[in-house]
């Protein structure tokens, strides 16, 4: 991630929560945060906690972030880069704060008629790889909640998308005939499809790695029939450093009305 | 066969239950941030580094980055990390430790060092890596804290041991592992019984003469990959000192070892440039000096050469040093009125001495020099004496003191570097206090403990120190100090060798106490041929012994030799 990236990301991170920009250039900017985002960001529970007790006016912070060679004139200010906590830290409540959606596609207006909405269900997930290597993917697929329909890259879809939160007028949604719970059931399989279909010599490759150390562990307590605890140790050891899995966490998701 | 596949499900339920509600939802502009933040954090390859990226602070060198690739992508995260000193094993550690955390494959870590380093990895993990790295200092931190930073004799000891020994740590990191290399004590049986995926080993001595040590190492960090004892010995022990199918032994070290020599790197090391200053000690100080070497012949010092040592070395630094030896020398001495009055002769010789030669020499020194003069000497008298005679002419110094709190040693590092020209240290400062902008190194005096000069010049001979590297030796003439000059710069070419080579030599033959062969030279022989003799000898054991390593030293000078032409 480019210093621009960032900087874009960041900017973007900030109005979408509804934030203040105080100040900003190509290099820095200077934020007013919310309450709401005071106590996600700043990590001060005891002024919280103290002001909802005591009643006094909130007053939450404002963050200087750099992520250029400029800085601001009075000198103050993060700098933010890829591997700066700060930005992990906002990275990971960007996730906390958009678990969940619904969305309506903005349909211009056609005459007098008005038209129908079919509801999709969206998951974005990641699919992560594990032994003692790891790699991970993201995927997304949307189910068109009515006929069964599955779509992968969905997200890629929706972008092209004017979506708006509120219905828009003259539109209706038509209602699902299958359940968000058996939805996510159906996403699942097909991920779970997908998955299978890989390639998975890492997996098989980890197990050698796996067996080999293994083997050179019983070589060197053999013959001992009372196993010493250590043998113990390094024996479950190697099963956690290497034996492969799988692991599918869902990012976000939601359910989208489209045309 | 099937890899099993684990769901997260915990997000359906409140999906569910936000439809229920009808709310609350998420902006579509923070939803596709979601996205994207993930879609940077993830690490769509098993193999390659994604640590550098997230510090691009830092400036790895290639050989730092190879050992890292090499550990996770060929060792699978078990290995020893021998490289020569200097060359960074902590930078390699925490790059194999962020990489690890990033990937989410690591979250409990463990990190085992001596006790004068744990606020230092604390540090550079948190400043250099942004581990958030917490050192050891209530019990509840164990449980609590992802990565801790500790010693091992802290770890090890009741109650801690219990709680340690119940983590499942992902890695396990060991600073100074040489000092595992003994199977039945404590602390390898405890290293033994850590639940542990990954584990570093980082030393800079991997002994290989000691086929034990080596033998047990490895077998700290992979049981079986070098057989079990009885196996190890008939595959590859001749006796107890010697070693057969060498070959195939290094090659199954080398699958666990990663070692980088200095040479290796293509890292332009500075020149080292040596220069001995002859003193003339000024009449009265060598009335003085005689007088105290008189005191070797005297009965009743028969018992205390060393004392009357100590005293020699310390007419040779400064009166000041000498004098407070006496005094307390006089206090322990009630009850001998003779020896007494010996001593009291002797401070008074002391009063007479007018000048510091070796004072004077400095100051013309650090005067033609004109830029940062770092000077070592062993005494704090002298220490103090010399801070307040170059006050007296114009020039200011900062004191520096092993004992210093690690933040005083880093107020006192800033305030030479940024306000004062000189300083003056008695200790070379320990780990971690780099003093790479400095060029200039004033032996003052000479300790005799090789090593500690080695430390001396390693705070200024590193990587980043961009010129030459300039050391003065003074040295008195005709007193002891002449003799360890000799020993040390003449005959096993200490100066020049470069950090990390004498450390393994005088580990393979067990010289660490080195200081005390030289004391009971000096001290028992009866004349300076004597002296000469037995200090030749010394010098040529270690030259000898050292064989390999001379070979070393030798393509070290001819590379030397060759840049400077």
């Amino acid at each position: 991630m480019q210093q621009h990236e960032i900087h874009r990301f960041l900017e973007r991170y900030f109005i979408a929560n509804e934030c203040e920009m105080v100040e900003k250039n190509f290099s820095y900017m200077k934020v007013q945060l919310t309450i709401e985002l005071d106590k996600v960001l700043m990590n001060r529970p005891f002024y919280w906690h103290y002001q909802e007790k005591t009643g006094a006016p909130p007053n939450p912070m404002a963050l200087t972030l750099v992520t250029g060679q400029q800085h601001p004139p009075d000198g103050k200010g993060e700098f933010i880069h890829f591997g700066s906590p700060r930005l992990h830290q906002i990275f990971s409540s960007a996730k906390k704060l958009a678990s969940f959606i619904r969305m309506y596609e903005s349909v211009p207006r056609q005459g007098a008629h008005h038209i129908p909405l079919s509801p999709w269900l969206c998951l974005n997930v990641k699919v992560s790889y594990r032994c003692d290597r790891k790699k991970d993917m993201i995927l997304s697929y949307g189910l068109h909640l009515i006929n069964g329909e599955i779509q992968s890259q969905f997200h890629d879809r929706l972008k092209t998308l004017l979506l708006t939160k509120r219905i828009p007028d003259f539109c209706y949604t038509l209602s699902p005939l299958i359940k968000p719970v058996s939805g996510i059931k159906r996403i699942e399989n097909v991920i779970t499809e997908y998955i299978e279909q890989d390639d998975h010599s890492w997996a098989a490759d980890a197990r050698l790695r796996w067996k080999e150390d293994e083997d050179l562990l019983e070589s060197f307590y053999e013959g001992e029939s009372d196993k010493p605890e250590s043998y113990h140790v390094e024996k479950e050891a190697l099963k956690t450093q290497y034996d492969p899995a799988v692991s599918v966490e869902i990012i976000n998701g939601g359910l989208f009305y489209l045309q | 066969m099937n890899t099993p596949i684990q769901f997260q499900r915990d997000w359906h339920d409140e999906f569910l239950k936000r439809i229920e509600d009808d709310g609350p939802w998420a902006n579509w502009e923070l939803y596709n941030l979601a996205l994207e933040a993930e879609s940077h954090t993830c690490s769509p390859d098993f193999l390659g580094l994604q640590s550098p990226n997230h510090l691009p602070h830092m400036t790895f060198l290639p050989h730092q980055l190879n050992v890292a690739k090499t550990v996770i992508e060929e060792m699978n995260g078990k290995a020893i990390l021998a490289d020569e000193v200097g060359l960074g094993k902590t930078i390699e550690a925490g790059l194999i430790l962020k990489e690890y955390m990033i990937r989410g494959l690591a979250k409990k870590v463990l990190i085992l060092v001596p006790a004068s380093l744990v606020i230092q990895w604390e540090q550079e993990l948190n400043q250099k890596f942004f581990i958030p790295a917490v050192a050891q200092r209530k019990s509840y931190v164990w449980e609590q804290c992802e990565v801790v930073v500790s010693s091992i004799d802290t770890a090890k000891r009741s109650p801690h041991r219990d709680i340690v020994l119940n983590q499942d740590y992902d890695i396990v990191v060991i600073d100074e592992a040489h000092k595992l290399k003994n199977k039945r004590t404590k602390n390898y049986e405890f290293v033994q019984l850590l639940k542990k995926k990954f584990c570093l080993l980082l030393t800079a001595t991997p002994v290989q003469n000691r086929v034990e040590e080596i033998f047990n190492l490895v077998t700290l960090l992979k049981p079986g990959h070098l057989g079990n004892q009885e196996n190890f010995d008939k595959d590859f022990r001749n006796d107890r000192h010697s070693l057969k199918n060498e070959e195939k032994l290094k090659q199954l070290v080398n699958k666990v070892m990663v070692r980088n020599r200095r040479e290796e790197t293509g890292l332009k090391w500075p020149k080292r440039i040596v220069k001995t200053i002859p003193i003339q000690l000024s009449e009265s100080e060598r009335n003085l000096y005689d007088s105290i070497s008189e005191l070797k012949s005297e009965p009743y010092f028969q018992r205390s050469k060393f004392a009357v040592l100590t005293l020699l070395r310390e007419v040779c630094s400064s009166r000041e040093a000498a004098f407070i030896t006496l005094r307390n020398m006089l206090q322990k001495l009630e009850n001998s009125p003779y020896a007494q009055q010996l001593i009291a002769s002797q401070m008074k010789k002391v009063e007479l001495v007018t000048q510091n030669s070796k004072a004077m020499k400095a100051l013309e020194l650090i005067q033609s020099i004109d830029s940062k003069v770092i000077i070592f000497t062993e005494y704090r008298a002298t220490q103090l004496y010399l801070q307040w005679f170059l006050q007296q002419n114009g020039i200011s110094s900062v004191p520096f003191r092993g004992g210093f709190k690690r933040s005083k040693k880093d107020w006192m590092t800033h305030l030479f570097k940024n306000h004062a020209q000189v300083l003056i240290a008695t200790e070379a400062g320990g780990e971690g206090i780099n003093l790479q902008f400095c060029q200039n190194i004033i032996n003052y005096d000479l300790p005799w403990n090789p090593m500690r000069i080695e430390q001396r010049i390693g705070r200024v001979h590193r990587i980043g120190q961009q010129g030459d590297v300039y050391i003065y030796n003074f040295a008195t003439e005709n007193t002891i100090e002449e003799h360890i000059l000799n020993l040390l710069y003449n005959k096993i070419n200490l100066f020049e060798s470069v950090i990390g080579e004498l450390d393994e030599i005088l580990t393979k033959f067990e010289m660490k106490n080195i200081e005390n062969y030289i004391s009971d030279i000096l001290a028992s022989s009866e004349s300076e041929g004597e002296i000469r003799l037995k200090m030749d000898n010394l010098a040529s054991l270690i030259n000898l012994e050292g064989g390999i390593q001379r070979k070393g030293w030798e393509e070290h000078a001819a590379a030397r030799d060759s840049s400077l032409s």
